[in-house]
């Protein structure tokens, strides 16, 4: 319970500091992390108990069971060293930050994520399920970029940010395929099962993309060669983030994921090579790039990226000793880079700046930091007597003795004597430039001076520490490391000793190599480095950082949007191209892989009346689509051409009824169409008729499209039509048509009540075009070049101008005023017409929607002949209550059935006698039609209106030229 | 079929048609009656919607629901059929929470925009429960006909050229593969006889020769409608303009009509062409496409500069993920794509309404300058570096907070469920190999290696987005954003975050519902077995237990 308590409490935490964003107090939300963090550490030293000597605690909750993701959460010696190391660096930073932020930063926001930072560390090292690990992993790089953004308004700081989560984050998401891969490998995802299974692993064929991919993750974490340099560019966090994240804790997650996994994974040659090669060009190009560094932070985290080479290198070993040194040197590290990371924050605090250019004699000014710092890098530098020293010793001793036979094996102890030196030299020049020398000469603030005691002691706590393990090593750390030691190692614990004093051997040689060869070093470069600029010469312009940058933007930003534009259009026309290909394939390619043979077409009995029919209806409907393009009208003429032939079609196969409604439809549409027709832009004149070569292939294409599709759909219809009818529903609806649906029309019937739910359906869907046609053009506003009074209407006018005894709009006002009149007149005959197809739907072909669309014709017609404004002055439409009642009439009838305990939409029949007219069939099913009957002319008067009302408007619009508003 | 439990199938279909239609009645200028109708119906979508998830989940004792309406008190295979199981139940639930936090945001101030929002919002939520409630291919025409009709009209609502050009293309494609829709039904109809789903999987097996060879084509044909709703490339160019002009509340809804041909696409796959010698129709086009949308999608999530193509472009990488996922064809695999879809969903729906919200505030030519300064970086390297932070006001730090979670869930990071979901389906990708000793499959490395990549894709552009709108323009107003629409985007985010927390039970509801469409048989039973009201029980075994 209290692991659970442990890794909730920094974020409950952070939450607190969030409500704490609004108050003004700095002081409360440090006081509150501070106590946060304190706790936190006292609840994991009381821990200690229960893991010392391999013990452990666990604690599983139930997440995610059956995918084997838990909330499991497991303390071992070595979680606990870490955790120690989290907590007790968490609470000095705290400490720190509360001194170092300014007065007017907001504090809260950044407790707030420092401590949710904290939780996710504790998460990481407490997770006992690998992919709850991966969680924590990723959590961690994201409070890591808000940190280090957290003064977002530096470009450097939101440019480090960014570089630092894509890397961490491409790790993260290579870390957690990696994991899943172990986590098939060994079928659970529970990491002490992980841990048992060592050799079934490494002799699984995934064993290395499974090692590879964790190593990505815990490389850029670890910000190891080739993925440091994202860890240089996180300077321009606040320093007590850098001494935190970037020393302390989430660099060394990366590194402490190795060590986790060691025993499952270490120990092949892959594991020696990959991860032998990162640490040991980590170790040495961190530790070079380090003695150039012009910037305190950028030298202190180059030296961080060196160190956790070293870690690296000593765990590609795979012997259990070099395990041992990466654990302790893991501690040692934090304790001294903490502090010099803060003491590096004290000076630029102090003086205003981190350019050791610009620093020097600081030890007059700051002698306490000052000397801290110095024990601090001798620590660094592994100076004797101190805890950097004894670890650094175990790394010379394991770097002598053969692990691998190679290349790389031979070589380690040189090169870790040569980084050895380059960081004495490093060392030496912070501390020599900083502190020794002239005193300084343009300091940013002048007057530098002690710090307030508080901010300086986190420091002097370290170096104490530093000091106390470098001298009683076995008294103070001795037992902690053990307890880690073994959990990581269990039976394969080896003898080690953590005395200082070995006697006079190769790694004691290799010291002193090192120390002396590193002040050397210094002492000839001194002059050199005083002035250079940052960077170290012929990697300077070749920084890490740029490649990154234009890599990203080159991948990320111009291929990118070079692919968008070829893999995709934004043009409808290859658009469609690719619908009707896609369909014509779908069809043909399932047809061809089946085998499918078309059978050969047989013209017998062709009826030579029917065939003519359809021969007109074929040319009237390739004259369409061919002149849509330039000629509407007359593609629209032919169009109504080819309807007509569907009419006559449907009636030649005895299917009165939808011959009426595909003739009363065809007419409401043509009328509608021409209508819009008038607003269409005209053609343009100017157009280039000159075609190119690929127009004219890319037309040809089209229409070998055109052809393929028409010719396999005619195929494919063909096809279906010759086979045996199937055993289909369609009998019984002649069957029950009369019987149970109480109509002898069985396409009515099958309309309002077999599939009247289709039918309410489709009555919805009218509903939604009319509305979409009228909310559009309600806003249309006709286009310039047709606002202009059509061609017919201006000679008309002109012959009233030229003639005195007649006004303007005479003309135009008698033009075709008798069919006109007729018209006029036909309005109660065709709503009475409505009116009959209505009554005799469900016997005779007729029926809701054919009368429906009947009636908006007579509405239609009076529309046209007498105009917008004569129209709506004797007819008042309310279009859109016809519609609601319309689909209330349809939905209630359906609601009807429930009262009587039927399901939605059971009708129910029988005759009325009505006198003078006599027996009416009365089917519950009429007043569905009529709910039909009333949308369809509810819905076809609205788009008539909607196309009408445009006339109205464009007036409206030229009103605004010519003052004088005509009458039509 | 007795009990109001048996008619609240219909009422997620009946509510939103009464309720569009009594909005007719009212002028636009009641704007506040039209708003209650609105909301009133929505909310008892909602819970009617919770109400059938709940009976579907077994929550109404075994036998007393058995999740098929007939209509019209037809029998099955003539009349119409409503079938609620895990899935339809679970879409139904996932399209009504969408629908309140969209409308909430319409009614600060989209709704009135233009005419009739309330009426074509409502006829939308109708056509799209009718799509996840019909069990009959005709039917289905209707519903996508009377959702996408809606769609237009939202679409173009607020008007504008820009949308009414992408309104236009929308139609346009769409009025096509209606086209190919009727075909592909008509030659389905035409060669098995039935429309019904479920007598469709019980002919299908008999069904031999030619006429099968027939079938299969309608079916593929049909099969291309639903891909090009879903969005898989090459049919999906469509799809970035039309979402990204919609208007902020109509593209977070539309977050699910995408969905539609997916939930279409698993159930035919599943019922009918789930097992026999149709069985695996197309699932290479499903794998292989998806793939493809994967990459196409990641693509256009690196181009986009504008945070609406960016968020559309991540509609394709979740449709391209799931038809890819679906294409493997592996339940457990399949669990953990539903329980993405119903991530992907809500993420997709908070991120476009809380796009428009973040740009409020923006001056558009900003957005251009941000992806050059990167690649010419120098330019800003002499700027003072002034070491002190900047108080964020109120507003943005929610924006900031809100638009953070959403590139949280779209690149899959943790702790919000777009993790769990990649997680779910990663795991049982690479569990794939695991029953019989064999490798894991090349296909299967390749999806997790676009995966996985996408979500990389996702991070980068989100970092790039939010660090270009945040941080990097301080000098921008602050947007005046309302609580009402605020709101409803972090409503969603708290979703996906119980989501997370409630992954087991959450899982455990997907694999129930895979395990149900593995087994098609029961749906099929219940259909055909189901009782009609007020007739005497003809022949035949007990009708259906439950699905």
């Amino acid at each position: 319970m209290i692991l659970v308590l442990l890794v909730c409490l920094p974020f409950v935490g952070s939450l607190a500091a969030v409500v704490l964003l609004r108050t003004d107090s700095r002081v409360l939300a440090a006081r509150m992390a501070g106590a946060v963090t304190f706790v936190a550490l006292v609840l994991t030293a009381v821990l200690y108990p229960s893991v010392r000597d391999g013990g452990k605690v666990r604690l599983d909750l139930e997440w995610l069971p059956q995918l084997g993701l838990n909330v499991t959460l497991r303390m071992d010696g070595f979680a606990w060293l870490f955790a120690m190391l989290v907590t007790g660096i968490g609470f000095l930073v705290v400490l720190y930050a509360r001194y170092y932020m300014s007065e007017e930063d907001p504090v809260p926001r950044f407790f707030s994520f420092l401590l949710a930072f904290m939780g996710s560390m504790l998460g990481i090292v407490l997770s006992g399920n690998i992919i709850l690990l991966s969680v924590f992993w990723e959590l961690t790089s994201i409070f890591s970029f808000l940190l280090i953004s957290y003064w977002h308004n530096n470009a450097a700081a939101r440019d480090g940010a960014r570089m630092a989560l894509t890397i961490t984050g491409i790790g993260g998401f290579c870390l957690l395929a990696g994991l899943l891969v172990l986590g098939h490998i060994v079928g659970s995802y529970d990491l002490d099962v992980v841990l048992a299974s060592g050799d079934l692993i490494k002799a699984h064929p995934l064993y290395l993309t499974a090692l590879v991919l964790i190593l990505i993750g815990a490389l850029t974490k670890s910000a190891q060669v080739p993925f440091h340099f994202w860890l240089p560019n996180a300077m321009a966090a606040p320093t007590p983030v850098s001494a935190y994240l970037h020393s302390a804790t989430m660099v060394k997650a990366g590194v402490f994921l190795l060590v986790r996994f060691w025993p499952a994974l270490s120990g092949t040659y892959e594991w020696f090579m990959l991860v032998g090669i990162a640490g040991i060009s980590t170790l040495i190009l961190g530790a070079y790039f380090a003695m150039f560094q012009q910037d305190l932070k950028g030298l202190l985290a180059y030296s961080t990226i060196s160190h956790l080479g070293l870690i690296t290198t000593l765990l590609s070993l795979g012997s259990p000793l070099a395990a041992v040194a990466a654990i302790f040197h893991m501690m040692n590290h934090a304790t001294f880079k903490a502090s010099l990371f803060m003491a590096a924050g004290i000076i630029d605090h102090e003086t205003g700046t981190r350019d050791m250019r610009r620093l020097s004699g600081l030890l007059k000014y700051l002698p306490i930091t000052g000397t801290l710092a110095m024990v601090a890098s001798a620590a660094m530098a592994g100076v004797p007597l101190l805890n950097g020293f004894i670890s650094k010793e175990m790394f010379f001793a394991e770097a002598v003795e053969t692990h691998a036979d190679s290349v790389l094996d031979r070589i380690l102890p040189y090169v870790a004597t040569l980084a050895g030196a380059f960081s004495v030299a490093y060392s030496l020049r912070f501390i020599h430039m900083v502190f020794f020398g002239p005193p300084p000469t343009d300091l940013p603030k002048p007057k530098p001076h002690e710090p307030p005691h508080w901010m300086r002691f986190p420091i002097e706590f370290l170096v104490l520490a530093c000091l106390v393990v470098g001298i009683i090593p076995s008294l103070s750390i001795g037992p902690f490391l053990h307890s880690a030691v073994i959990s990581v190692l269990g039976d394969r614990t080896p003898e080690y000793s953590l005395a200082i004093w070995h006697g006079i051997n190769t790694p004691l040689i290799m010291s002193l190599i090192a120390l002396v060869g590193g002040a050397a070093l210094y002492v000839v470069m001194k002059d050199y480095l005083a002035k250079c600029d940052n960077g170290p010469p012929l990697f300077r312009h070749l920084g890490g950082q740029r490649i990154f940058e234009r890599v990203l933007v080159t991948v990320s930003w111009k291929w990118a949007r070079w692919l968008e534009s070829n893999l995709g259009t934004r043009h409808l026309q290859p658009q469609l191209r690719l619908v009707a290909a896609a369909g014509f394939l779908a069809g043909a390619v399932s047809l061809y892989l089946a085998g499918f043979s078309p059978k050969p077409l047989a013209f017998k009995d062709v009826d030579p009346i029917f065939a003519a029919v359809w021969a007109i209806g074929a040319f009237c409907a390739l004259g369409a689509a061919y002149q849509a393009k330039y000629h509407r009208l007359a593609a629209l003429v032919l169009l109504g051409g080819a309807g007509i032939t569907t009419c006559i079609t449907f009636v030649w196969l005895s299917a009165p009824d939808l011959a009426i409604t595909q003739l009363v439809v065809e007419i409401v549409t043509t009328v509608l169409l021409l209508l819009g027709l008038r607003w269409l832009p005209k053609r343009s004149e100017k157009v280039d008729n000159s075609v190119s070569f690929s127009a004219r292939s890319r037309r040809f294409r089209d229409f070998l499209l055109a052809i393929s599709c028409g010719f396999g759909m005619f195929l494919f219809s063909y096809a279906i039509m010759t086979q045996p009818v199937p055993d289909a529903i369609a009998s019984y609806f002649l069957d029950k048509a009369y019987s149970e649906g109480g109509g002898r029309n069985v396409v009515n019937v099958i309309l309002v009540d077999f599939r009247g739910f289709d039918t309410m359906g489709e009555i919805a869907v009218l509903a939604i075009v009319a509305l979409t046609v009228f909310a559009l053009l309600r806003r249309f506003r006709p286009a310039p070049d047709s606002i202009e009074k059509p061609e017919q209407q201006r000679i008309q006018n002109a012959f009233d101008a030229e003639r005195p005894e007649r006004s303007a709009g005479d003309t135009v006002r008698d033009y075709l005023l008798v069919p006109s009149v007729i018209m006029q007149w036909m309005f109660p005959v065709i709503a009475t017409f409505a009116v009959y197809l209505f009554l005799r739907g469900h016997d005779l072909p007729g029926g809701g929607f054919a009368a429906g669309i009947t009636m908006a014709i007579a509405f239609l017609l009076q529309y046209l002949a007498g105009g917008v404004r004569w129209a709506e002055d004797r007819l008042r439409i309310l279009p859109l209550r016809w519609m609601g009642f319309g689909l209330i009439m349809a939905a209630a009838t359906g609601m009807g059935a429930w009262l009587l305990g039927y399901p939605f939409l059971t009708t129910h029949s029988q005759y009325i006698e009505v006198p003078f007219i006599g027996k009416v069939p009365a089917a519950s099913a009429l007043l569905f039609d009529l709910g039909v009957f009333s949308l369809v002319v509810g819905a076809t008067v609205l788009i008539l209106i909607a196309l009408a009302h445009q006339s109205v408007r464009m007036h409206r619009v030229r009103g605004l030229d010519a003052p004088k508003a005509e009458e039509n | 079929m007795s009990g109001w439990q048996q008619h609240l199938i219909i009422a997620p279909i009946v509510i939103p048609l009464i309720a569009g239609a009594l909005l007719l009645f009212f002028d636009e200028r009641q704007r506040v009656v039209k708003a209650m109708i609105s909301v009133v119906s929505t909310l008892a979508l909602a819970a009617v919607a919770i109400n059938l998830f709940r009976l579907a989940n077994g929550g109404g004792g075994a036998g007393a629901f058995d999740g098929v309406y007939l209509l019209g008190n037809w029998p099955a295979p003539f009349g119409i059929v409503l079938v609620v199981d895990r899935l339809s139940a679970l879409m139904l639930v996932l399209a009504a929470i969408l629908a309140i936090p969209a409308l909430v945001y319409a009614l600060a101030r989209w709704h009135a925009a233009g005419a009739h929002f309330h009426s074509l919002f409502q006829f939308l939520l109708m056509g799209l429960n009718g799509a996840f409630l019909t069990g009959d291919l005709f039917n289905l025409f209707v519903f996508f006909e009377v959702m996408l009709a809606a769609s237009y009209g939202l679409l173009m609502h607020g008007s504008g050229p820009m949308r009414v050009k992408a309104g236009l293309q929308y139609i346009a494609v769409n009025l096509a593969a209606a086209l190919c829709f009727l075909i592909g039904v008509s030659a389905i109809y035409g060669s098995a006889g039935t429309l019904n789903m479920a007598d469709l999987a019980l002919r299908i097996g008999e069904i031999e020769g030619e006429r099968r060879m027939l079938l299969e084509a309608g079916a593929a044909i049909l099969g291309v409608v639903f891909l090009i709703k879903a969005g898989m490339w090459p049919l999906n160019f469509w799809l970035p303009g039309a979402y990204s002009a919609a208007v902020a509340p109509v593209a977070g809804i539309f977050a699910i009509m995408s969905k539609v041909g997916i939930y279409v696409i698993l159930r035919l796959s599943l019922l009918v062409f789930g097992q026999g010698e149709s069985a695996g129709l197309g699932l290479n086009v499903l794998l292989y496409g998806g793939m493809a949308t994967i990459a196409f999608g990641t693509i256009g999530v690196l181009a986009s500069q504008a945070l609406g193509r960016l968020a559309s472009y991540s509609v394709l990488v979740s449709s391209g993920t799931l038809l890819a996922v679906l294409g493997l064809s592996n339940g457990e695999v399949t669990a953990g794509a539903l329980f993405y879809m119903v991530s992907s969903t809500l993420t997709i729906g908070a991120f476009f309404m809380l796009i428009e919200l973040v740009e409020r505030g923006q001056d558009a030519g900003a957005s251009v300058l941000a992806v050059t300064m990167e690649a010419y970086g120098d330019a800003d390297e002499e700027e003072q570096e002034v070491e002190i932070g900047v108080t964020m006001p109120g507003t943005i730090a929610v924006l900031g907070t809100c638009f953070a979670a959403c590139g949280i869930l779209l690149s899959g990071l943790p702790p919000l469920s777009g993790f769990v979901a990649k997680f779910a389906m990663l795991t049982g990708m690479i569990g794939m190999g695991a029953s019989a000793d064999q490798p894991v499959p090349a296909s299967v490395w390749w999806i997790v290696g676009l995966l996985i990549l996408s979500g990389l894709a996702a991070l980068i552009s989100m970092t790039r987005a939010g660090i270009r709108t945040f941080w990097a323009s301080m000098e921008g107003t602050v947007p005046r954003v309302l609580v009402m629409e605020m709101a409803p985007v972090m409503l969603l985010i708290a979703l996906t975050l119980t989501l997370t927390i409630k992954a087991g039970p959450a899982m455990h509801y997907m694999e129930e519902t895979v395990r149900n469409l593995q087994q098609p048989r029961t749906y099929i039973d219940a259909v055909i077995n189901a009782r009609r009201a007020g007739v005497a029980e003809a022949s035949g075994p007990d009708g259906g237990g439950g699905i």
